[in-house]
């Protein structure tokens, strides 16, 4: 609950300064919600899917040398 | 990969060992089909969850980042 | 009370407090060698007490140096300082009863890189304050400026000039805002797409050159040890690259979520130019916006980080 707080403020802070809404997710399942793991796998899955590969934020070995 | 093979994520997921990874042990035991691009991290508590982490997940490459509890 | 008279106030007050013994140390600001530029000074001794000045040009955060000092001091401290002191009582790094705040009404800080803008590829060689004017000198010109165009960004949308809490106020209290209202300025990339924040954040940042000023002026940065210090694991690596640069700045500034109070000494600290203040700002607007808290308003108050109500808000959890 202290990190519901936490999330809250990184995620606007993260979309704020342009990492894009979609690569980042949260979500709440209990042990005994099987479906909804499965269901919530499926619908990140294809968020980040839409979004392609990721291009901000990656420390790239190449660039820097 | 050949050229026109569909984009497949890497996802890092943060789960919590007592709820998210409990769920993600009783899909695979009812045998829930799901799709395979979750690397599933096991953290104690979504209260271990630290923004450094996922951060980090981002700068190592990974194109989207789950956190659950 | 013009500053030249406060400062007369507070050099009294540090000598009486220091000649009776009640505190070891008086921190205040001294007048810097170069124009615009007063820095933090430690009075051990009624002498040394003569030196403290006070001025538009105290850009640094004195709390800073209250933070797990030993003994009893006496700080100078301005609403913004005043704020972080309360921030620091409340998180166990400061003791209210070692610490004697002598409160001022701040005049608003000046910029110096504002000044300097207005005179440019010239030397100045003194700026003197009159009232809410400044006189800027140098080799073969002296001109007026008013104050108000050369302040600081964050002074514009301060709203507590004056100190929260006071063993003793020089100058009496003043004005409480400049009049800037801080929700309209906090967070202007919101309007922008997700594409365009991010390269308005890569520019913002670009000259970062990880000196690290930024975090060391600030009366929040005050862990053993610094994330950005850690190399077990190394949660950020430690050159200039984009992903470097923003995995410091935006990790440094969620450390400061809740707890900020915008007293501009990062800005000011930094040698690079950069306006680190730009997610600060944006955080400590969603603060307001999700809990209703603003830092440093009263002893005793919860940081928001370190509580939570069953009913925050969490639309963005699945
Ligand atoms: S982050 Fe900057 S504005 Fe905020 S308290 Fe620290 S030094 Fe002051
Ligand atoms: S003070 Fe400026 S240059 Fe130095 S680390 Fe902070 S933002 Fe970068």
């Amino acid at each position: 609950m202290f990190a519901r707080r936490r999330f809250a403020v990184l995620k606007n802070l993260l979309e704020y300064a342009g990492l894009e809404p979609g690569r980042l997710h949260f979500s709440w399942i209990s042990s005994a919600e099987a479906q909804k793991f499965q269901q919530t796998v499926t619908e990140v899955t294809e968020a980040v899917k839409a979004l392609g590969p990721a291009t901000r934020m990656i420390k790239d070995i190449r660039k820097v040398a | 990969m050949s050229e026109n093979a569909e984009f497949q994520p890497r996802i890092a997921a943060f789960l919590c060992n007592w709820c998210s990874y409990g769920a993600a042990d009783l899909a695979g035991v009812s045998r829930l089909q799901y799709p395979p691009n979750i690397h599933v991290i096991r953290i104690p508590c979504t209260g271990r969850m630290s923004p450094k982490f996922i951060l980090s997940a981002f700068r190592k490459g990974v194109d989207g980042v789950w956190v659950s509890g | 009370m013009d500053n030249a008279a406060i400062a007369k106030g507070i050099r009294e007050a540090a000598k009486k407090l220091l000649g009776e013994g009640k505190v070891d140390v008086v921190i205040g600001y001294a007048k810097g060698t170069v124009p615009m530029r007063d820095y933090p000074y430690f009075a051990y001794t009624p002498e040394e007490a003569e030196n403290l000045t006070w001025s538009g040009f105290c850009c640094n955060n004195l709390a800073l140096y209250a933070i797990r000092r030993p003994g009893r001091m006496a700080v100078v401290a301005q609403g913004c300082v005043s704020r972080n002191l309360v921030g620091l009582v409340n998180e166990n790094q400061v003791k209210r009863e070692n610490l004697y705040v002598i409160g001022v009404n701040s005049p608003g800080m000046v910029d110096r890189r504002k000044v300097q803008a207005l005179f440019p590829g010239q030397t100045i060689t003194e700026v003197e304050e009159v009232g809410d004017e400044l006189i800027v000198k140098g080799v073969g010109f002296a001109e007026k400026v008013a104050r108000k165009k050369v302040m600081r960004q964050n002074c514009y949308t301060c709203v507590q000039r004056n100190p929260v809490i006071s063993d003793e106020l020089i100058g009496g209290e003043g004005p409480a805002s400049h009049g800037g209202n801080l929700d309209k300025v906090a967070a202007p990339w919101e309007k922008l797409g997700s594409s365009e924040r991010w390269a308005e954040f890569q520019e913002s940042f670009k000259d970062c050159i990880r000196c690290y000023a930024c975090r060391d002026a600030c009366p929040l940065c005050y862990c053993h040890v610094c994330f950005v210090d850690e190399s077990q694991p190394q949660w950020c690596g430690k050159t200039q690259d984009e992903a470097d640069v923003a995995t410091f700045h935006l990790l440094r500034a969620f450390h400061c979520a809740g707890r900020c109070t915008d007293c501009g000494a990062c800005e000011s600290a930094c040698p690079a130019g950069i306006k680190m203040r730009r997610l600060t700002m944006k955080i400590e607007k969603d603060i307001r916006d999700l809990y209703g808290y603003q830092p440093g308003m009263a002893i005793g108050a919860q940081p928001p980080m370190t509580l939570f109500k069953p009913n925050d808000p969490q639309d963005f959890i699945k």
